[in-house]
């Protein structure tokens, strides 16, 4: 079987070949991630009914609990209507001319990486995500990185899991922590974002078909990144994962997600929750580079990104630091919260929200200061190109007993050309005396002067455009993990290609 | 497959649909029918739930008997009266001011329910044409009187070409549980040069709503200052449109509440053409446990390019209980635009108040010259010396008045 990853082309050649074809692609087409990979599916019968709820839960071998579960949340989503507050329009969508259940078609669940099907591991490679362990390569020590890998609805394998377990770490894939850890599921699982919460959410918890489940232990420091690559390959098919990460009293974990998809026609549905629980003195920082297919340069087809992320400061001095980078996605509606429940508690959001073509982006973050001596901090950037539109909607509010609570925020948008809209909606909700709130906005455009600055030194005027626009996004690049502040640097070029001249 | 709720109306619709019906503005009525009154979900009245705050509506208002005592004078000032929506004599208007009547409402049609309910039960504007500028100031006295009354007025003014006019607005009238709804229409000519200033001071017991609308020519500027210091449920909404080269707007509002108050600025600004500007600035002071609102957006067109705006919402809580709600808002189409908005929200500085209590000012006093500082932005522009007079002695009531 080794042998078959022979012509498997190591990490550097890969990269090496990844500048050669983010060149090339420059001329064809921008996004690098459209290819399809031939993969054999196991598919749910189309659409969306209790029958394909049961069909999911009996794929996954779930407990009756969990059926249960689901049920109670179909039969809530039923009671609901899909919000409307959002600045992005779309055509509706037809839940029940969609797939809610894909997985790669493979002999049963493969105990390690020798028997996943190699076509799996050649499409990750090109990717640029390593599913083999590797620790060293061509002579640099990189720092490992354990991989948990979603493809359509299920989980394919999940890498350095015996090293994770060796601290007490639990990674694995969501419908494993049913099967295995129930008692932690049950615990924590909707304990952030309730079944009822909003109408994806609610759907979501009906038909969530994979997803991480990390726990950190008291104490335990994660020695590595975790990661998780989302990847959407089936035609017609919705996407629902399901994220829970539970890091205990003193514990500290870095989590990173990566998404992608081919290029088609039609938009695909991807409504992801994702939950944390910070205790006392733990801290988790979840970054996410999201490049789903945007769709084409006439704004046919790309994934609706309809996805609720919240991350829950229960215990006392607890932190959790939210960092996105958005380039991808036809229309993203996407919120990552802090509840700062625990006193003393801190929230971070950091944003760069990329819009170009005829993407719609309505993004930004809720803080809500419950405890006493909570701090916020938000800086989302927002870059609007082509016939884009892109806004920030925040929300920061001080409760009551949220004595000494402090926030600050800015947010600041750029605009490419003249056909693109940037918008600002803050919600400051300030409810007690002592309550400390700021809150800044700007919205401008790349100056004359800075162009020409760039450009009689002999750049180019798109990369000079990529210059200028990678200092503007630059007090956000520094909080991403360095495995994906080069990368963005390079999609932050790639997205923003054609929009000038 | 989706059950949708039909809305459910409470008494104060009941009562708003059958007014409207007695007026035969059956389409409004409908509106009301269909869709209630406005709630959080409502984006434009998110901190200003109508149907949970306005539960009753006084029978529609009847020509006035009587007349309470003016609840603000500035000497030198030219004024006219609004009585429970009835235009009285005046004496001879200042030269260059023509006094008119016209039929029905003021305000342009647009997705908003008080609009639309001005519309609907204006039967009478009041309509002045400044041909030059006015000296003197123009006072509007708008009144609401006798027992609880739904109450609703409306305003037209044209301003000429470079003519100049300070236009003084105050809402008042007898101590009961009224419903004013008032709008004001405001077009400013070529190069002219407006101040308007528009002061609550109804009784606590009565539910304020102005809608003032603006029309900004070329070149001409206006300043606006809108006072909240009386009804407990106050709402005035701001409609300012930058529709020639040159216009500039410095809107501003000031929220003054105590316990168990509620007050609300809502702006939508359009700069609709190019090369326009605006300074728009709140502040907000909220003791007890009052509640102050303030929402502003600034849209920007498509090709409104050269714009120049920034928006500024500040609050000031004078105890724990206080809350104010501010949701300032961008709305941008053009790209050569410098716009921005500023949102701050805390209490009185600790180390000023150190500083002037050290030096043996007693707290409380100090307190209130640290406030009468914080406000002193709005007022200071204004340079009618009466005007300006009679505003600190609204403040200064305020600030004096039992906590």
């Amino acid at each position: 079987m080794a042998d078959d990853y022979a012509d498997i082309p190591t990490l550097k050649e890969n990269i090496d070949r990844a500048t050669v074809d983010s060149v090339r692609s420059l001329d064809v087409d921008k996004y690098k991630y459209g290819f399809e990979t031939d993969i054999e599916s196991d598919m749910a019968p189309k659409g969306l009914s209790e029958d394909t709820v049961r069909f999911i839960s009996k794929k996954k071998n779930e407990p009756q609990w969990m059926l249960d579960w689901r049920l109670e949340a179909y039969r809530r989503f039923l009671t609901m209507t899909e919000p409307t507050w959002a600045k992005v329009h779309y055509p509706q969508i037809d839940l029940q001319d969609m797939y809610y259940y894909a997985a790669p078609k493979s002999s049963p669940a493969p105990k390690s990486l020798d028997e996943v099907d190699p076509a799996l591991i050649a499409m990750y490679d090109k990717l640029g995500v390593p599913l083999k362990e590797r620790e060293i390569l061509a002579g640099v020590e990189r720092p490992k990185v354990a991989v948990d890998a979603v493809m359509d609805s299920v989980s394919v394998v999940t890498t350095f899991r015996e090293e994770l377990s060796k601290v007490g770490i639990i990674f694995c894939s969501i419908s494993e922590a049913i099967r295995e850890y129930p008692e932690l599921v049950q615990k924590y699982l909707a304990s952030v974002v309730p079944v009822s919460d909003n109408y994806y959410a609610t759907l979501n918890s009906a038909v969530f078909t994979d997803g991480s489940f990390v726990y950190i232990p008291k104490g335990v420091r994660c020695p590595m990144e975790l990661s998780t690559y989302f990847r959407i390959n089936e035609k017609k098919t919705g996407q629902f994962e399901r994220t829970l990460i539970i890091a205990e009293a003193d514990s500290y974990v870095s989590y990173l997600e990566g998404c992608t998809a081919p290029m088609r026609d039609e938009a695909q549905l991807h409504a992801a929750v994702v939950e944390l629980v910070a205790l006392d003195n733990a801290e988790i920082k979840y970054s996410t580079v999201q490049n789903w297919y945007p769709g084409d340069k006439d704004g046919k087809g790309g994934i609706y990104n309809f996805v609720t992320k919240r991350g829950d400061c229960r215990g006392a001095n607890s932190k959790i630091s939210w960092t996105q980078v958005e380039t991808g996605s036809a229309i993203t509606w996407k919120y990552p919260s802090c509840i700062l429940r625990g006193d003393g508690s801190r929230g971070e959001f950091y944003s760069i929200a990329i819009s170009n073509g005829y993407q719609q982006v309505d993004s930004g973050t809720k803080m809500l200061h419950l405890g006493k001596n909570t701090s916020s901090r938000i800086i989302a950037k927002g870059i609007a190109a082509g016939f884009s539109d892109n806004t920030y909607r925040g929300q920061v509010s001080a409760h009551a007993k949220a004595k000494n609570a402090r926030n600050f925020t800015q947010c600041d948008s750029l605009l490419i050309g003249d056909k693109c809209g940037a918008h600002t909606v803050p919600y400051i909700e300030s409810r007690n005396g002592t309550a400390v709130f700021e809150h800044e906005a700007t919205t401008s455009k790349i100056s004359d002067d800075q162009m020409f600055y760039c450009q009689q030194r002999g750049l180019s005027e798109e990369d000079a455009v990529a210059l200028i626009v990678n200092g503007f996004v630059r007090d956000v690049l520094q909080h991403l993990p360095m495995e994906f502040m080069v990368e963005t640097q390079k999609l932050i070029a790639i997205s923003l290609e054609g929009s000038v001249g | 497959m989706r059950q949708t709720m039909p809305v459910r109306l409470g008494a104060a619709e009941d009562t708003l649909i059958a007014q409207l019906k007695s007026v035969g503005a059956d389409a409004t009525a409908e509106r009301i029918t269909v869709a209630g009154l406005p709630t959080r979900r409502v984006e434009s009245y998110h901190y200003t739930d109508l149907k949970t705050l306005l539960r009753t509506i006084p029978p529609l208002a009847q020509a006035a008997n009587e007349a309470s005592a003016p609840a603000l004078r500035v000497p030198g000032a030219y004024q006219l009266m609004i009585a429970n929506g009835v235009i009285q004599a005046a004496s001879t208007a200042p030269a260059g001011v023509i006094v008119g009547k016209a039929h029905g409402g003021v305000l342009t049609t647009r997705d908003d329910v008080l609009v639309h309910l001005n519309g609907a039960f204006a039967k009478e504007s009041l309509t002045l044409t400044l041909e030059n500028s006015i000296d003197p100031v123009i006072q509007i006295d708008r009144r609401s009187e006798g027992e609880a009354a739904h109450v609703t007025d409306s305003l037209k003014v044209f301003v000429a070409d470079g003519a100049s006019a300070v236009i003084l607005e105050t809402f008042s009238g007898s101590d009961a549980a009224h419903v004013g709804n008032h709008a004001t229409y405001i077009a400013l000519g070529k190069g002219a040069t407006v101040t308007h200033i528009t002061v609550d001071l109804s009784p606590r017991a009565a539910a304020h709503f102005a809608s003032n609308e603006y029309h900004v020519g070329e070149g001409a500027k206006l300043r606006t200052l809108a006072i909240h210091a009386g009804a407990g449920l106050s709402r005035t909404q701001l409609f300012p449109r930058y529709e020639g080269a040159g216009a500039h707007g410095d809107i501003t509002g000031l929220n003054l509440v105590s316990d168990g108050q509620h007050a609300d600025f809502t702006m939508d600004a359009l700069h609709a053409v190019p090369q326009t500007t605006s300074q728009p600035l709140f502040k907000s002071i909220a003791r007890g446990r009052g509640k102050a609102v303030v929402q502003g957006k600034l849209v920007v067109a498509r090709d409104a390019q050269k714009t120049d705006a920034k928006l500024m919402s500040q609050g000031l809580m004078l105890s724990d209980e206080a809350e104010i709600l501010s949701k300032p808002e961008l709305e941008i189409y053009a790209d050569d635009v410098v716009c921005g908005h500023g949102s701050t929200c805390g209490k009185l500085d600790e180390e000023s108040m150190f500083y002037l209590t050290s030096r043996g000012i007693p707290k409380e006093e100090a307190e209130t010259m640290l406030v009468r500082g914080f406000i002193e932005e709005l007022v200071d522009p204004i340079e009618d010396e009466a005007l300006a007079e009679a505003l600190h002695g609204i403040i200064d009531g305020w600030l004096l008045g039992g906590k």
